[in-house]
């Protein structure tokens, strides 16, 4: 946009990476340079603020990358199609078999524009501390307990149950938690394909009743936020019996909570199957040679890379073949030795795929909110929801200008 | 003292040259050094401050996700902005943090400066020592404080527990997070104004100190009626720098209670609102709008907190 910067578009001879730690691994990327000598790439992790970065560098015009990673917010540059350039012209159906169907279609835009190549998925789980279970005289093998608890309501009696035999424990660190997961299971989210707003129906109301449930049942630790000290400090306590949640908390949770390794088991959560998180790569307009640069991405994400990255830095693979591995069925110690990836991989293949608008986080934010104030400040909670669908209203009121 | 010796000692030696007889574009050519010596902050100031003013300005007045065309609105932004309950309510919660913070704070620098400025023993000690929180980390400053107000497994907690005083939710509380919000201002800046008060008082004439003390007034007297009128400016100072301190607090509620602010969005302050919409709801032009009205109340506020300060002492 100012005189000076004209020197900094990208130089034809160099391949741009944009990545943040852990969305690929570094050994692999050196050696894809060394594999794809013409490529010249040059990966730059980003540390903080990723996405308005690169927002900043395409309003921009300059620096853009050549290549980027898309966090699972990939809708949100959907309305943008026309900063990346179509997989689709580069061949990508040809490899479109490989790869999960419900993660290979997050990546298309409405109009059938590739913009998203599959790297890792989030499929979601029950994780358990099996020793509470037993405790409480509950079923605490993997397959038993995933019988339990098949369904919402034999999850809350489940949860009843060992909250009056362990009474110091809570079952769940905070009903967000539980909102999140019981929406993450729904093929329906706040929009439909043709952009309106579907927040209000059953699918929504669903969820919500189930994060009201916890409430009203005592069942929440009521954690501030998940992932944080307090959430780690309460895990690491024995404070919460269950983890019901993607598979990358689960590495959350072993770094937060190294005390209580071994003791946690994993099975088929309550209701279906969700995923939540899971990125993507993409090839920006400004890439100079996308056919080379789509090499290069196939190469990385082809379905034995994808297994040896999860193995490497547990990015959980969305090649189907690497979800059949025997890589993720190997004994898990922080799940007492049980195969843990393969109830995760199990939980992948069985997901129906969900359509995300590009608007979610605009009117997400109005459901969390109240559900907070249920939770923490005891609102009512038939007067919060009212609240959140005339909040959620209003800002996708206000979108018509924004 | 370097930098104010320097200009002078130039005007000394452009004098003797006589400016009159030069042509004009030989002096321009004289002070071309000159003009580029200073030169490398009016240009760093113009793209990283005017440039990006004007631009948030312009952008208020469309609507732009941040990478696509904007799209011209005209007020749209702005009606939004004042019928908005979530803007309306960041500024109070903004007003409110700033009370419960500011006011026990320069009362406190006020406390420690008086304490400095007397014969105390290490007092070159002291002072780095109150100042040392002021240059440290704003984010892992948070990060301690969010596990010394953590709800179940806090250090506060643990000692209300300890003392029998049962645990309070501070992050859960409306109240508790602009408490926790507050300490965390207090224990940041109240070294930072101990640091100027104390110069204040330092440039008081002891001879007031004196004149006082011989006609008999106590140590409270003199404090009220001596020391307080005399750094009538120097509190006007530290009052508008922590008002504008005040109203721009982000990091503290960003890293405490997250984006949406918390529970009863206690923690969502003008800023945080503005972040939020603009880079996690991707609405730069409403941002940009927020922006805008955060500098209305800005100038507002600082003109009653002069009239306050400055009106009282009847000049």
């Amino acid at each position: 946009m100012l005189a000076g910067c004209g020197g900094g578009k990208n130089s034809a001879s160099k391949t741009t990476l944009w990545y943040w730690n852990r969305s690929l691994d570094d050994g692999f990327l050196a050696q894809g340079n060394k594999h794809f000598s013409t490529l010249h790439l040059q990966p730059d992790k980003i540390a903080v603020d990723f996405k308005p970065k690169l927002l900043t560098t395409l309003a921009g015009e300059s620096y853009v990358p050549d290549i980027t990673n898309i966090n699972s917010d990939i809708a949100t540059y959907f309305p943008d199609e026309d900063q990346f350039v179509d997989l689709r012209d580069l061949g990508a159906d040809k490899v479109k078999d490989l790869y999960l169907p419900w993660k290979w279609d997050l990546g298309i835009t409405p109009g059938g524009k590739m913009v998203g190549f599959p790297i890792d998925t989030g499929p979601t789980a029950f994780m358990y501390r099996a020793d509470l279970f037993k405790q409480a005289g509950l079923p605490f093998e993997p397959d038993a307990v995933a019988e339990r608890i098949s369904t919402w309501d034999d999850y809350f009696s489940a949860a009843e149950q060992l909250q009056a035999k362990v009474p110091k424990t809570k079952f769940v660190a905070n009903i967000t938690n539980v909102y999140n997961l019981s929406l993450a299971q729904s093929p329906k989210q706040y929009f439909d394909k043709q952009g309106k707003f579907i927040g209000d129906q059953e699918h929504v109301k669903a969820a919500w009743n189930h994060a009201v449930e916890a409430k009203q049942r005592g069942l929440s630790a009521r954690t501030s936020g998940d992932y944080g000290s307090d959430w780690s400090a309460a895990y690491s306590a024995g404070g919460i019996a269950t983890l019901n949640d993607a598979v990358w908390a689960a590495y959350i949770l072993l770094e937060g909570a190294p005390g209580t390794s071994g003791k946690w088991r994993v099975c088929h959560g309550p209701g279906a199957a969700g995923n939540r998180g899971g990125s993507f790569m993409a090839i920006t307009k400004y890439c100079k040679r996308p056919e080379l640069a789509f090499d290069f991405i196939k190469w990385l994400q082809q379905p034995s890379l994808q297994t040896k990255t999860y193995s490497r830095i547990q990015l959980f693979p969305s090649a189907t073949s690497s979800l059949a591995d025997k890589t993720l069925a190997a004994p898990d110690k922080f799940f007492g030795g049980q195969p843990a990836g393969a109830v995760f991989a199990a939980s992948a293949k069985e997901l129906q795929p969900a359509y995300y608008s590009p608007y979610e986080a605009v009117v997400s934010d109005s459901f969390s909110a109240e559900l907070l104030n249920v939770e923490s400040l005891g609102k009512n909670p038939d007067k919060a929801w009212e609240d959140a669908l005339s909040h959620a209203r209003r800002e996708i009121k206000h979108l018509g200008v924004a | 003292m370097a930098a104010t010796q320097a200009p002078v000692s130039i005007g000394g030696e452009a004098a003797l040259v006589r400016p009159g007889q030069m042509s004009r574009p030989k002096r321009f050519r004289e002070y071309l050094p000159l003009y580029l010596a200073i030169s490398p902050f009016y240009i760093i100031f113009a793209v990283f401050g005017i440039f990006p003013i004007g631009f948030s300005l312009y952008l208020a007045f469309h609507a732009w996700d941040g990478i696509g065309p904007m799209r011209y609105v005209g007020l749209e932004q702005f009606r939004y902005l004042l019928t908005d309950s979530d803007f309306w309510h960041s500024i109070l919660v903004t007003f409110e943090i700033w009370v419960i913070s500011t006011i026990p704070m320069l009362f406190i620098a006020m406390v420690i400066a008086v304490l400095l400025n007397t014969n105390v023993r290490l007092r070159g000690f002291y002072r780095i020592a109150y100042f040392i929180p002021n240059i440290t980390s704003l984010v892992a400053i948070a990060i301690i404080f969010g596990s010394v107000f953590a709800n179940s497994f806090g250090l506060t907690n643990a000692f209300l527990q300890a003392i029998g005083a049962g645990q309070i939710s501070w992050l859960s509380d409306p109240w508790g997070i602009k408490v926790a919000i507050a300490a965390m201002v207090i224990w940041r800046w109240t070294g930072y104004n101990a640091i100027i008060y104390l110069a204040g008082l330092q440039a008081i004439p002891s001879d007031l100190f004196e004149a006082a003390r011989i006609d008999g007034a106590s140590a409270i007297q003199t404090f009220f009626r001596v020391t307080v009128p005399m750094m009538r400016p120097i509190i006007l100072f530290t009052v508008i720098t922590s008002t504008i301190g005040g109203m721009q607090i982000f990091t503290e509620s960003q890293v405490l209670v997250g984006d949406t602010g918390g529970p009863g969005k206690a923690g969502l302050t003008m800023v945080l609102y503005l972040y939020q919409q603009a880079f996690t709801k991707s609405e730069f032009g409403y941002g940009a709008a927020i922006g805008w009205g955060l500098f209305v109340i800005l100038i507002l506020f600082s003109a009653i907190n002069w009239r306050l300060v400055q009106g009282r002492s009847g000049r």
